[in-house]
């Protein structure tokens, strides 16, 4: 089963023509992820890997049929972007580019909410059902296919838990990672909802870190629906200074709210297991 | 970016909100020519970053220019509260009938903006809602939404305010909203909006904060681009070279990590592990080799560093491109601080191989953990 991404899924890639799409676009191509071609405007026409590249999203999809696409424009074109894959309802819209406006990240967010699209990111590696298929840049090597479902803020902790749960035997059933930034549609109660009625999903892990109240959220969503399945979480950043700024947008300590010990509290009052280290969190699923 | 007060009094002067009449000045001449284009009593008012400013002693009042030099040259030259001062803004008085409080920020809850007015103003809000919750409005902003005059009044009216006032107050209202969306805003706040004698509406004070993202979208409105004053000279290479750079002061390990999230956890393991975190260090996407080796520089400068953990994966990012990076700086530095890299992902043989060559312990398949264990034996090796 997993979960927003199989087999099945054919993905459009929104800025197929820069360094960064091309590259990924390969990259999934060699996951063998069904791409079905990338859109850039004026680029219409032209070929990336053999695969279609045209001008407008409308255009893809009179040629197409498509269930995602993973948008990688720079940060100044990811609200156009975005606006219009929501405008072609297409099903599942990915946005991995970092730095996109905190006033177009509300937009987007806004825009999603009111027609009750779904929206991963801004700023995050996407999402991958291991051996299947990813709508993002994961190197998939690294992931393997299991019954572990995965929700992380962070790119790279989500790499590092899966990469260390593949060398133990451990695989996944789906990865997503929600993205890094204060604003953004998907979040942890969302991926949560959907695990739930994953049949391959046995055992959930939430990566957190400081800031924002994602995790605070997700811990009373787990509370009040007496949540059916085990959660172990790991939350970064209890040894970073406050107030100051730890890379993403999302990730600081503000007015006491966003403390990690406020989240492993609400968390662990949740019937949620909280691991001290990353380490403990590998055992805590085994 | 966080505005000092006169850059965010200028935009809301451009979105039609008004302020008291003030000038800024570096130096003691400067206050003088500026004073004498106003008029007394004026008031002195220390130009940082930090609140809680008139409790500390930034702000002063004179009645006269011998008052306002004296004033002048004991906050550029002593400061106050342990704080620099390099420019001050000089306003006249208002002649105050009653303070309010607005202000617009994101809800973490909601991930919405949420305005607040106060009926009570140039007090701690969060005082004010603790103590007097009836004369606090709180609106979430819908971000597609126009606002129009009325819904501010709606708002204000909510708060006990009545009358005449109600209109110059909502008008000021409107357009903060305005100026939180047109400005890329994270923050717009004004505290205290005094209501004068006149019937005025003025904002005495301003705090906003700019998306860093957004920024280059009101270059129009004004010159901020600057570099932070609380940056110290590391963090302002490390922004220079478009990493994510601080500096903690009494650490021994060094860290570069691919990812905030990886970078946070690596200080805890760190820390976890009796080690003391000298930095946190994000290198963020686009690493190129000469990213990645300025970002080593850095860890390299950074004060009592005597190992470094990179810990990186070729997602977003190449690990052969980092491991050039790392090279290069071994191969011009030969630093003597042990230097352990953990690293996996696209083109990891390549990257491996690389670091392999210069005999710089990997770890390819471990977890950060181990990582950290095999830094403290190669540091402690160089002890010995």
């Amino acid at each position: 089963m997993a979960i927003l991404v199989n087999e099945e899924t054919r993905v459009l890639i929104q800025g197929i023509t820069g360094t960064q799409g091309r590259y990924h676009a390969l990259k999934m191509l060699e996951y063998n992820v069904k791409v079905i071609g990338g859109v850039t405007p004026g680029r219409g026409g032209e070929k990336i890997w053999d695969l279609p590249v045209y001008d407008t999203v409308s255009e893809a999809k009179m040629n197409h049929r498509m269930d995602a696409t993973m948008i990688i424009v720079p940060a100044a074109g990811v609200l156009g972007a975005a606006v219009e894959a929501m405008e072609s309802r297409i099903p599942l819209i990915v946005i991995i580019t970092e730095f996109v406006p905190f006033h177009d990240a509300l937009q987007i967010r806004s825009l999603a909410a009111k027609d009750d699209l779904c929206v991963v990111g801004p700023n995050t590696i996407g999402i991958i059902s291991p051996d299947r298929s990813k709508v993002g840049i994961m190197p998939g090597f690294i992931y393997s296919r299991g019954d572990v479902g995965i929700i992380s803020r962070s790119g790279t902790l989500t790499h590092e838990i899966a990469s260390n749960l593949t060398y133990r035997g451990i695989g996944q059933s789906t990865c997503v990672c929600i993205g890094g930034d204060a604003v953004k549609k998907t979040d942890f109660i969302d991926v949560l909802k959907m695990f739930r009625d994953d049949e391959e999903t046995n055992k959930i892990i939430m990566i957190g870190e400081i800031g924002g109240s994602g995790e605070e959220l997700a811990a009373q969503y787990l509370k009040e629906n007496h949540y059916p399945k085990m959660v172990a979480a790991y939350i970064a950043g209890l040894t970073a200074p406050r107030e100051k700024r730890m890379g993403h947008a999302g990730g600081i300590t503000s007015r006491g709210c966003g403390t990690p010990e406020a989240k492993i509290k609400h968390l662990t009052e949740a019937g949620v297991r909280v691991a001290g280290s990353m380490d403990e969190l590998l055992q805590l699923v085994k | 970016m966080k505005l000092y007060e006169f850059e965010g009094k200028s935009l809301f002067r451009q979105m039609g909100i008004l302020t008291p009449e003030g000038r800024v000045a570096a130096s003691v001449s400067e206050a003088r020519a500026a004073a004498e284009e106003l008029t007394f009593p004026l008031v002195i008012k220390s130009q940082v970053l930090s609140g809680g400013r008139g409790k500390a002693g930034g702000i002063k009042f004179a009645e006269n220019m011998m008052e306002l030099e004296n004033y002048v040259k004991d906050l550029m030259s002593a400061g106050f509260s342990g704080k620099s001062v390099h420019q001050v803004l000089i306003e006249e008085k208002l002649a105050i009938a009653h303070e309010f409080y607005m202000g617009i920020t994101l809800d973490p809850l909601k991930s919405l903006p949420l305005l607040i007015f106060s009926s009570e103003g140039g007090v701690d809000i969060e005082e004010v809602s603790r103590e007097m919750p009836k004369k606090l409005a709180k609106e979430h902003l819908d971000p597609l939404k126009q606002y129009q005059l009325y819904h501010m009044v709606d708002i204000i009216k909510r708060t006990g305010v009545s009358g005449g006032s109600v209109l110059p107050l909502a008008k000021v209202l409107l357009n903060l909203i305005r100026c939180y969306f047109a400005c890329q805003a994270i923050t717009t706040e004004i505290n205290p909006l005094v209501l004068d004698k006149s019937g005025r509406a003025i904002a005495a004070d301003s705090k906003v904060e700019i998306d860093d993202s957004g920024l280059a979208r009101i270059k129009h409105m004004g010159a901020f681009k600057r570099e932070d004053e609380t940056l110290d000279p590391l963090e302002r290479e490390a922004r220079r070279a478009g990493v994510s750079y601080v500096g903690m002061n009494g650490g021994d390990i060094g860290l570069i990590a691919g990812g905030a999230g990886l970078g946070m956890a690596s200080m805890d393991t760190i820390t976890a592990h009796g080690g003391k975190p000298a930095n946190f260090l994000d290198l963020g996407g686009d690493a190129t080799e000469e990213k990645t080796a300025a970002a080593l520089r850095i860890v390299l400068k950074t004060p009592g560093v005597k190992g470094v953990f990179i810990n990186l994966f070729g997602g977003i990012n190449n690990c052969e491109k980092m491991a050039k990076g790392i090279v290069r700086v071994v191969d011009e530095q030969k630093p003597n601080q042990a230097i352990v890299v953990k690293m996996r992902g696209h083109s990891q043989d390549e990257g491996w191989a690389l670091l392999k060559e210069r005999n710089i312990p990997i770890i390819t398949f471990g977890t950060t953990a181990e990582a950290v264990i095999l830094l403290h034996a190669k540091m402690k090796e160089m002890e010995s």
